[in-house]
């Protein structure tokens, strides 16, 4: 797609296996509600980008504003460069890679899928999560409610490292963090196991 | 002995609610919608005013009245046909069992209406057993699906609720069962609070980008409905017509929920009859009155609630709570049940518990098999068809050969608030108060 001029809801909702290469930036809702595409931005993409994917893979060469990979059910969504706020937010499923560093609220309210930033992470990183697991290469400004730090283990270093390797180009990969070196972010479980029995863990997590 | 008397501030069902917090030190969840006596301007604070000398009326019961309703003509290629004007609006799957589910699609089919999704995606089952599906897209997203909302008739842009607005949808993980969990990608069993904003877009400049997006997605087939809750309802309705809407849904503050904190219920929003003339004003304001199609919803509870709403502005009306009622929702069946989580018939609103005891509300098999789908679908359809009947007799009696031709000089007020609201002079004068 040439000419692309950052116009809105470019490549929306497009349910082949077909290949999809713009030359420039994108607007708001690139590759959104897609199914199967893979779609290349050689600039940057505007807010929601690549939202509700149910398969597929979105790749940034440049930024994505706010809300990237919203609501993402499957499928794989790459930014080379940073992403703004609410990256992830909501996220049901699938893959999100940022090569660069990411806004506050990253992973908010997310559901499940991997959520991975090679950089630094905004405020309230992982906010009210479900099941998503997030790695950090760089710092985390603050972690949100419910989010804790945990251990990764051999077998998950592995597959970070891979995951990195397979989407990042090499140059990009070889500037960015070991796979062992990154924070791992999962949901603390009180916030949502609520039973009227357990109210005071419920209430202090808030 | 004289009778001892409790306190008006501190009554006994505040005292009960302080204690419950004092121990809990959370605040209070329930189910159905607002509970307290309605002071305010409803309805029922409006009379038809029938033909006499003045007017004819027609046929009361023979003569041809139509209740054709087409939604969506603004931008949508394919406006929805319906035969009546009530519809059932968007209640999730997991709010509502399956059974519940595929009943009201039944139902309204059956009636020549339709349904609406939810919170929690479509079902196949429901598609299936639709002839109108309105497909729902909320800020949770649960269940989005691209190939579903293709096979809508039209989508939902849900913005907020009346029972609730400023705030998300709630799942207890009592009703977060296995096949729930999968539909919405959650862990088995948590709690379920859906967020309150979008997670792509935050205002009405936005929103414009998404409703595009949206058409983009059902190639400007469907038209595009945009549903909040009621509270400024004046300039949201504006701005919801700015946004490119094709139908704007307006949920007053006795609107229906499953699950919601109760002072929500109570103290949010304004009430339906305040929304609904409220929109009007604002969609004639900006030239759009008729060119934007109303849904008003919130408390209607049959032919008489729908035909005053429709006298005042609006194209149809949702029902969600009637549309349970009409599926058994607090008829005294299976008392025991009731009982067992704190209830008695007419006095339940325990959705949230997930232990609906007549399987509407519910995720547990055992319960959900007391709502058998056919039957139930019957009954939707009759409450449907009698609601329509009378709209039609009120509109007959009014002279109308189409119950989309009610109009506020139809009406007339019964208090002075419902005539400064609806801007309707009050009965026995011919003032309008508070103009
Ligand atoms: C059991 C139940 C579940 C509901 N689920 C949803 C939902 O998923 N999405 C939504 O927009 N509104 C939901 N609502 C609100 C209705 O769509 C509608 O706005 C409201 O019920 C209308 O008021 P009424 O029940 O008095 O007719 C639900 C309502 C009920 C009673
Ligand atoms: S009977 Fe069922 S649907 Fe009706 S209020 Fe009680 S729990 Fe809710």
């Amino acid at each position: 797609m040439l000419n692309p001029a950052a116009r809105h809801n470019l490549a929306v909702a497009i349910l082949h296996g077909v290949h999809i290469r713009i030359a420039g930036s994108a607007g708001y809702y690139c590759g959104g509600l897609g199914d199967g595409a893979s779609i290349e931005i050689e600039g940057s993409a505007g807010w929601g980008l690549a939202e509700s994917m149910l398969s597929g893979t979105v790749v940034v060469h440049g930024n994505a504003g706010s809300g990237a990979a919203a609501a993402l059910r499957n499928g794989s969504v790459i930014v080379h460069g940073d992403a703004a706020a609410r990256l992830g937010v909501s996220m049901k499923g699938g893959e999100v890679i940022v090569a660069g560093n990411c806004g506050y609220m990253a992973g908010f309210m997310a559901q499940k899928g991997t959520l991975i930033v090679c950089g630094d992470a905004g405020d309230a990183f992982a906010d009210s999560m479900y099941a998503t697991v997030c790695y950090v290469g760089g710092k985390i400004a603050s972690l949100g409610t419910d989010a804790v730090l945990s251990a990764l283990d051999p077998a998950e270093i592995e597959r970070l490292e891979a995951s990195l390797s397979a989407h990042l180009p090499p140059a990009v990969r070889r500037s960015k963090p070991a796979a062992a070196d990154f924070k791992k972010v999962i949901a603390g479980r009180k916030l949502w196991n609520f039973d009227k029995r357990e109210w005071r863990t419920w209430q202090e997590a808030l | 002995m004289a009778e001892l008397q409790t306190s008006g501030i501190f009554a006994p069902g505040v005292i009960e609610d302080i204690q419950a917090k004092a121990e809990s030190g959370l605040y209070s969840i329930r189910g159905f919608g607002t509970l307290r006596e309605r002071r305010w301007a409803t309805f029922d604070d409006l009379t038809f005013l029938p033909c006499s000398l003045t007017r004819i009326p027609l046929e009361g019961y023979r003569e041809k009245c139509s209740t054709k309703t087409v939604l969506g003509t603004r931008f949508a290629k394919k406006p929805i046909e319906l035969d009546i004007p009530i519809m059932i609006t968007g209640m999730s799957w997991g709010a509502l069992s399956f059974n519940a589910k595929v009943a009201l699609a039944k139902g309204a089919a059956s009636a020549g209406s339709s349904n609406t999704t939810g919170d929690g995606g479509m079902l196949r089952a429901e598609r299936d057993n639709s002839r109108t599906l309105i497909y729902e897209v909320l800020p949770s997203r649960y269940g989005i699906n691209i190939h579903h909302m293709r096979e809508a008739d039209a989508i939902e842009l849900t913005i907020g609720q009346g029972a609730k607005p400023g705030t998300g949808g709630l799942l207890l993980g009592s009703k977060v069962s296995d096949r729930i969990a999968e539909q919405r990608d959650l862990p088995i069993g948590v709690d379920q609070r859906s967020p309150a904003r979008h997670p792509d877009f935050l205002g009405p400049d936005d929103m414009i980008i998404k409703v595009e997006e949206l058409r983009e997605a059902t190639d400007w087939q469907v038209p595009i409905f945009i549903k909040m809750g009621a509270s400024r309802v004046y300039d949201d309705v504006k701005l919801a017509a700015k946004a490119g809407a094709d139908v704007i849904v307006v949920d007053g503050m006795e609107g229906g929920t499953g699950a919601s904190p109760a002072i929500f219920q109570e103290h949010t929003g304004i009430p339906t009859l305040a929304a609904v003339c409220e929109a009007r004003l604002a969609l004639e304001d900006i030239g759009l009155y008729g060119e934007v199609q109303l849904i008003i919803s919130g408390g209607i509870r049959d032919g008489v609630d729908a035909a005053k709403a429709m006298a005042l502005g609006a194209d149809a009306c949702y029902i969600g709570t009637a549309s349970l009622i009409a599926l058994n929702c607090n008829k005294p069946i299976y008392e025991d049940d009731y009982r067992a989580i704190g209830a008695a018939p007419h006095a339940c609103h325990h959705c949230h518990t997930g232990r609906c005891p007549v399987g509407i509300t519910t995720q547990d098999p055992e319960l959900m098999n007391r709502l058998d789908i056919d039957q139930g679908a019957e009954r939707v359809r009759n409450l449907l068809r009698a609601m329509t009947l009378e709209i039609q007799m009120l509109a007959r009696s009014c002279g109308k050969s189409n119950i989309h031709h009610l109009e506020p000089e139809d009406l007339a007020a019964l208090t002075l608030d419902a005539s400064a609201v609806c801007g309707i002079p009050l009965a026995g004068t011919r003032k309008v108060f508070g103009k």
